[in-house]
């Protein structure tokens, strides 16, 4: 781990609380938001105590400037994403609320988890904005802000259905941004139908909690099968209740998946700036083609192709030999940088793609293997609510036998 | 075996009873008493149980000799019986075999009755005949019109609506050939109607048709008598037991109905997560074929829920053809219960009225008329059965209802188990491989650096894959409520490093655990440079 001037050697981060504020916004209005306190530890080395370091207050907004300044910085980059801004993908219970404390606490986690990400990037760590995120509470918005980071946002990125005609984009890319498309589609897919399933497993519990109600009503009327009814009749009460906690742990699972939907989008982003480099490559590439041509049929006095300058010339007589001169000589400077201009933007567009996709390499095995995590853990869940049901049926049959 | 005494009769048993005489108290009949006096020892000898010889050949109760109370105290004694095994029973009755028959006239479905027998009303060993629904509808309403004193069992709805349900579809007539079969048995276990002649004819007549078209005029003698109860008599005074049964009947109804409407609902709702569950499988199916690594991974838990489903599927299958089926029954058994209940409160009505009538006479005849006795004897009668018959499915519905309810509880450990099994089998393949993986990853010899992160993380993660499992396998209680100063990430972590084991992490954190710990512990391992023995997993086995 490279050593570096802001001493991340050893720290650990939390987004440890939330609390709702209230303040005046731009306009002077009063609006109800969320702040997540961020600690920073230092952990030292001999006996493994940790040091608060730095602890400030944060709101949602502050993190996605946060993520846009790293989208702009770090182009080839496959930036982790946000939790997201509003609840989707809700089922009936779960409350679409951002104010509602259970997805507060989720996106507690969420933000938690794209600080850590951030962290454990190799290039993304050393990022001193992102060391000031952690430790500067005031001012940062302005430190950001100073970086003119949006001016060298590149409009055209945001326009999503903008699409460049690229001659020779890198095959491997185009596959990457149809893959990404795919992977979007599918999560959400998945996101949805899961939602619903969580739902009717939901109802089917829940009617199970009628049984307690009726078998204690029965069981009043009965001598020797009252007691059995009884008790059966509160272990399913027990199965009704515990379906709120397995749903709850469902949350995570489903918070997993869409980390990677909204990772997919940044994966998408990194193809686009491909194109867009590309696209400016040939575009520099085809105006300097151009440039050399003109300048050739200028030297030797063949029109070749159709020119304004050619028409007008025609139309109004030839110029003189010292303004063709002048022409040639600004054609040829103009050539010249553009040959430095094409140089460097080959260089920086091979430069681009290597590092892009060093970077997609280290995404795809991190991918991999957050999702088998995340597959097992669901496994691990759904294993859990087996055991749970087997036991509580279990029990209703002991009382059952004794009826 | 032959027990100790017999228990008293019932019909001296309620106080109400007492108060009025009883014409043939004291009479030498044998059956009055407790069990001393007992029919020719002879007889006794030859069976186990001398009761049996109180029948004739033709059949149900004897006709006009025995007192009115032979029949309860031929129940008293065979009551006994109940608590044999099956290797004492002498009848045997079993419905299967169902088969379609197609004729011009109509479609319809015949079952094979099977008895085995070694009564003396019975002249074969063993018959075997075929019969319909219609005729099962007639046994019934034989038998309810000879022994209207006793309770009849129920039989399965008669009328299907046409077009919701398949009346030849397997499931519905594997569901009544089961009603069916419960039915005939029933009548079989009862003391008296399995001795009716009606059922005999039912089980061994070859051509059942031409015995209905004869009309049996054979009832019995209370039986004849309570046919003829003019109705229209108001009840004084119902005793307090039977009063209690009515009650208890009404609220018991009452109960089943609403277990029935629950168990509707449930199969309604689990059909309606079955229908979400066949599309959610699918989608990891589609996921699978975009990946490579993740490709055999997403491909099991597609499979996995696909195994649940099924299992989901013949759970709901077996709730609507073996559950609510047997519910239904029984809300019709106490329907007709209440209606005998009914029949015996116009008998004690009209015995009552004609009481009266007899007191206000004024006539100083010392001894009551005739047929006063005779309703008195009815009632008296209809009190005794009745009473010994409520007895007897008191103890039977407790039987089914035990069977029934364990049974439910049963299918869905099934069903579980089912699912677990599933889900345990898909853990390995999602592990192995990433093991595998990591192998050889290290083998591909990349910068020392990067193989001991990933070394290090995968021990990580098999580490919070192993806790969690074990976590969530154990029966844990949930809810530690955790003081706002730490997060529970910052909790977990601090166990861990004071090296607290395993079982004493909360479940409801394990989640948390899971999601955030594996991050985390990347970043800080990445950021102490690899130097992972600061902290040190609990039971891994280190690198």
């Amino acid at each position: 781990m490279t050593e570096n001037n802001f001493s991340l050697k050893k720290i650990e981060i939390s987004v440890s609380e939330a609390e709702k504020r209230t303040g005046r916004n731009a306009m002077n209005m009063q609006e109800t938001y969320t702040a997540y306190l961020i600690e920073t530890r230092s952990v030292e080395h001999n006996d493994g105590q940790s040091v608060l370091t730095d602890s400030l207050w944060r709101r949602y907004s502050e993190f996605e400037l946060l993520r846009n300044y790293l989208l702009v910085y770090y182009p080839h980059i496959v930036v982790p994403p946000l939790p997201e801004k509003r609840a989707e993908f809700v089922w009936h219970k779960l409350s679409a609320d951002n104010m509602d404390p259970d997805f507060v606490e989720r996106r507690r986690i969420g933000l938690e988890n794209f600080l850590l990400r951030v962290a454990s990037h190799p290039m993304l760590c050393r990022d001193k904005i992102f060391y000031l995120f952690l430790t500067q509470e005031g001012n940062w918005k302005e430190t950001v802000n100073e970086t003119g980071f949006q001016l060298k946002a590149d409009s055209r990125l945001k326009a999503l259905n903008a699409t460049f005609r690229v001659k020779n984009p890198d095959k491997r890319f185009i596959e990457l941004k149809h893959y990404s498309d795919e992977l979007q589609s599918v999560i959400s897919h998945l996101l949805r139908v899961r939602a619903r399933v969580a739902d009717r497993l939901y109802g089917v519990y829940k009617v199970h909690g009628n049984y307690g109600r009726v078998f204690s009503e029965w069981s009043a009327i009965e001598k020797e099968m009252g007691d059995g009814l009884q008790s059966a009749g509160h272990h399913m009460d027990v199965y009704a209740s515990s379906i709120d906690d397995i749903l709850e742990d469902e949350e995570h699972y489903a918070d997993q998946l869409k980390e990677y939907l909204f990772y997919a989008e940044a994966l998408r982003a990194v193809c686009r700036k491909h194109e867009l480099m590309q696209y400016d490559l040939e575009m520099a590439a085809q105006d300097l083609a151009s440039k050399k041509q003109q300048c050739e049929e200028l030297a030797t006095g063949t029109v070749r192709t159709f020119s304004l300058k050619g028409m007008t010339t025609k139309l109004f007589g030839q110029e003189t030999p010292e303004q063709r001169e002048a022409r040639i000589k600004m054609l040829e400077e103009q050539i010249k940088e553009g040959e430095q201009q094409l140089k460097s933007k080959n260089l920086e567009g091979r430069e681009f793609v290597r590092n892009a996709w060093a970077d997609i390499e280290r995404f795809k095995e991190q991918k991999n293997h957050d999702l088998k995590e995340a597959l097992i853990s669901y496994a691990v869940m759904q294993i859990s609510m087996c055991k749970k049901g087997i036991q509580v049926w279990t029990n209703a049959k002991e009382c059952f036998s004794k009826m | 075996m032959s027990g100790g005494p017999p228990k008293a009769l019932p019909s001296t048993g309620p106080q109400s009873l007492r108060d009025m005489p009883h014409p043939l108290a004291g009479s030498s009949s044998e059956e009055a008493v407790g069990g001393d006096s007992t029919p020719s020892p002879d007889l006794l000898t030859a069976r186990s149980f001398g009761d049996k010889d109180l029948i004739l050949p033709n059949g149900g109760t004897p006709a006009g000799t025995a007192s009115p109370a032979s029949s309860s105290s031929l129940l008293n004694r065979l009551q006994l019986d109940d608590d044999m095994d099956g290797e004492t029973r002498d009848l045997f009755v079993t419905v299967d075999d169902p088969k379609k028959h197609v004729c011009t006239m109509e479609t319809y479905i015949t079952y094979r009755i099977t008895t085995k027998s070694t009564r003396v009303e019975f002249d074969l060993p063993e018959y075997s005949v075929r019969r319909r629904y219609q005729d099962f509808d007639w046994l019934r309403n034989k038998l309810e019109e000879s022994q209207p004193t006793h309770l009849i069992p129920p039989l399965p709805e008669k009328f299907v609506v046409k077009g919701v349900v398949d009346r030849f579809s397997e499931e519905f007539v594997e569901t009544r050939r089961k009603a069916l079969d419960k039915f005939l048995k029933r009548i079989t276990d009862h003391p008296v109607l399995s001795f009716n002649e009606h059922f005999n004819v039912f089980l061994t007549a070859k051509d059942l048709n031409a015995h209905k078209k004869q009309g049996m005029a054979l009832l019995t003698r209370v039986g004849e008598s309570v046919k003829h109860v003019a109705g229209g008599y108001k009840l004084r005074n119902r005793p307090l037991e039977f009063a209690a049964i009515g009650e208890y009947l009404d609220t018991f109804a009452l109960k089943l109905g609403t277990i029935d409407r629950i168990a509707q609902r449930i199969i309604k709702e689990e059909i309606e997560y079955l229908v979400e569950l066949r599309e959610y499988g699918p989608v990891y199916s589609t996921w699978s074929a975009l990946e490579g690594e993740l490709a055999e991974p997403l491909e099991g838990v597609s499979a996995c829920i696909g195994n649940c489903s099924t299992a989901l599927e013949e759970l709901t299958d077996d709730m609507t053809e073996d559950f609510l089926p047997v519910l239904r029954e029984y809300i019709l058994y106490s329907d007709s219960m209440k209606s005998v209940l009914k029949k015996r409160d116009q008998v004690q009505a009209e015995y009552e009225t004609k009481l009266e009538a007899v007191a206000l006479k004024k006539e100083e005849r010392p001894k009551v008329p005739a047929d006063v006795e005779k309703c008195q004897d009815r009632m008296e009668c209809f009190n005794a059965d009745l009473k010994a018959d409520m007895e007897r499915w008191q103890n039977n519905k407790r039987q089914d209802f035990r069977q029934l309810l364990m049974g439910m509880a049963d299918k869905n450990i099934q069903y579980y188990e089912k699912c677990l099994m599933a889900w345990e089998s898909i853990i390995p393949l999602l592990q192995e491989k990433q093991e595998a993986k990591d192998d050889s990853v290290e083998k591909k010899g990349r910068n020392a650096k990067n193989s001991e992160h990933t070394v290090l993380t995968h021990r990580i993660s098999s580490f919070v894959t192993e806790l969690s499992l074990l976590i969530k396998a154990s029966d844990w209680v949930p809810h530690v409520h955790l003081s706002r100063q730490r997060s529970p990430r910052q909790v977990i972590l601090g166990s861990l490093e004071a090296g607290v084991s395993r079982q004493t992490l909360p479940t409801r954190l394990c989640g948390r655990l899971a999601h955030s710990l594996r991050p985390s512990l990347q970043s800080r391992m990445l950021l102490e440079g690899g130097k992972g023995d600061a902290f040190s997993p609990v039971g891994t086995t280190p690198g």
